[in-house]
């Protein structure tokens, strides 16, 4: 079973069998949801970069984008930045264990570097999105 | 219990890396970086870049500093390569052959490329623009 550094990265289950954590543990399960979140953030990161490339359009098209995406009508993307957050804090929180791991640290407390990782990590996240969300009520106004 | 043994140590055998060992250190620095890189982003972007309504301003104001410039450039750089490095790894994962693993290594490489010289043309061009 996986549990962190090296063995995290084994698959032993056919092609897509990483994808199947059911009942096999909280290793498998963050070694799961490491590449799940990796990939979504490496999609958001191109999508990110479409984004970016309407700055390129000038100040009142791209600032009409970005206000459009926080203040409507498309806010529902507030919703996805707040799942994107949690995916994003999630992997590095984990990437932290894995390299701790690889470093000779937890290894005989994964699971307990897991959850000490992650909540702190979530703890983070909820303190970034109460700013952010703050900076948004603050502009929502202007 | 013999035969168990047995599996298990040819199991051991057969695990390897999805990626090579100087890669996996490059994936994991890189990784330590960005935690770095994206905490300052996400304070710059999200708490202190002032008002969404203005971004524009924030994002081309920042760029005009060479030191922000270099920090975006910079960060742009790794996170594309540790995105895309962890990306090949899980395609390795798959158990594909040497020769597409050869294919994708290279097709990886070119997409690395290509993000990188995009996202930097556009940080240089967009530093130009004039704030109105």
């Amino acid at each position: 079973m996986p549990s962190g550094g090296e063995s995290m990265l084994e698959s032993d289950n056919g092609t897509l069998g990483w994808l199947n954590f059911f009942h096999k543990g909280i290793g498998y399960f963050a070694y799961t949801m490491h590449r799940i979140s990796g990939i979504v953030i490496l999609l958001y990161l191109y999508l990110h970069f479409f984004v970016l490339s309407n700055l390129l359009r000038g100040g009142v098209a791209f600032n009409d984008l970005i206000t459009s995406f926080t203040y409507g009508p498309y806010d529902i993307f507030i919703v996805m930045d707040i799942l994107l957050s949690l995916v994003i804090f999630y992997h590095g929180a984990n990437g932290v264990r894995l390299m701790l791991n690889e470093a000779g640290y937890g290894l005989k407390h994964h699971k307990l570097m897991f959850f000490i990782l992650e909540s702190g990590a979530m703890i983070l996240m909820l303190l970034f999105l109460y700013y952010a969300w703050q900076v948004l009520l603050s502009g929502g106004g202007v | 219990m013999a035969n168990l043994e047995a599996l298990d140590k040819e199991a051991e055998k057969k695990r390897t890396r999805p990626i090579g060992s100087i890669q996996w250190l490059f994936q994991a620095a890189s990784g330590a970086f960005i935690i770095f890189f994206l905490g300052v982003h996400l304070y710059v972007a999200h708490i202190n870049g002032g008002s969404p309504i203005e971004l524009f301003d924030t994002v081309v104001g920042n760029l005009r500093d060479p030191w922000w410039l270099a920090f975006f450039l910079i960060f742009l750089w790794v996170v594309t390569y540790h995105g895309l490095n962890g990306l090949k790894g899980i395609i390795y994962e798959t158990g594909i052959s040497a020769k597409a693993r050869k294919f994708v290594s290279w097709a990886i490489f070119a997409v690395f490329v290509v993000s990188v010289i995009y996202g930097t043309i556009l940080s240089l061009v967009v530093a130009q623009m004039a704030i109105p």
